[in-house]
């Protein structure tokens, strides 16, 4: 069946189908290096914040925790709001007319 | 020729994980799995095992810094302790004990026949237990090659941020040796 519907369909829309998956791909793995790289910030602060703590800076503590989460919050609206979506079917529910 | 057709032997050996993957060994009957789904970890698995995480640090890193801030406003109060055998000491000597609860480690070194010196134990660093290096007559950290001064309880060099935890002392009747408080050694920084 979807060998059929491969066979059928035209050179520009496989390009078009093609390209489609190439950016949603590119999304998700962008996505996953943010994920990556806000996890070794917050390894880092966490290291930092018993590094202070031992040290009794504790006037660093603060900014150490509200860095930590800024990168959480930042990681929530990464998993929770920002994906991957078609070109057509937007996050907000517009369907975007297909061109043709 | 044949060192290819030992290669390809040898990757087959290596690769081979068919029967682990079937779990028909004895002691897999009893939890079996599939080892080759297992393996496998899907995209969006791992970006939530990621959110995951970076929660767990957060709180984590609020969690420290909060006990640590809450420890630090605690007012202590200290009662007298005797430290048993310090008045037979030999002088250029250390000796363990806790103060003020069992928890909390401390060291004394007798300098000389009249004096004495008294540190919390733990490095100020990453909490190691520092220890009198008698040649040179100052407390070393094994782990990361703190110094500090004996009679001050100051860096001498390494990484601790700041002095080591001072334990007053006390000489009572009979050469008995008492501690009498406990505060911690402090930086400019420190609030």
């Amino acid at each position: 069946m979807q060998s059929e519907t491969t066979a059928t369909r035209t050179t520009s829309e496989r390009v078009r189908v093609g390209r489609g998956v190439r950016g949603r791909a590119a999304v998700s793995q962008a996505r996953l290096i943010l994920l990556v790289m806000i996890n070794v910030a917050q390894l880092w602060i966490l290291a930092a914040a018993v590094e202070a703590a031992l040290a009794r800076h504790f006037n660093i503590l603060v900014p150490l925790v509200v860095a930590s989460g800024v990168c959480w919050l930042i990681t929530l609206s990464i998993v929770l709001w920002w994906r991957p979506v078609s070109r057509r079917h937007t996050s907000t529910g517009y369907i975007r007319p297909q061109k043709k | 020729m044949n060192s290819e057709k030992h290669a390809k032997v040898i990757k087959e050996i290596l690769s081979d994980e068919r029967d682990v993957r079937e779990a028909t060994r004895e002691h897999q009957k009893d939890f079996p799995y599939d080892r080759g789904e297992e393996a496998q970890v899907t995209r969006r698995e791992f970006c939530n095992f990621l959110a995951l995480t970076s929660t767990a640090l957060f709180f984590g890193a609020a969690g420290f810094a909060g006990k640590a801030a809450l420890d630090a406003r605690r007012e202590q109060t200290f009662a007298p302790a005797l430290i048993p055998n310090a008045a037979n000491m030999p002088v250029g000597s250390a000796l363990n004990f806790a103060y003020p609860t069992e928890k909390d480690s401390a060291i004394l070194v007798r300098v000389s026949e009249a004096e004495y010196y008294a540190y919390g134990q733990k490095c100020t660093h990453l909490a190691c237990p520092v220890y009198f290096e008698k040649e040179h007559g100052r407390f070393e950290c094994p782990c990361h090659e703190g110094a500090f001064d004996v009679k001050t309880g100051n860096v001498m060099y390494g990484p601790p941020p700041r002095p080591l935890d001072r334990i007053e002392l006390e000489r009572r009747e009979g050469g008995e040796v008492w501690a009498k408080s406990r505060t911690a050694g402090e930086t400019e920084h420190a609030i």
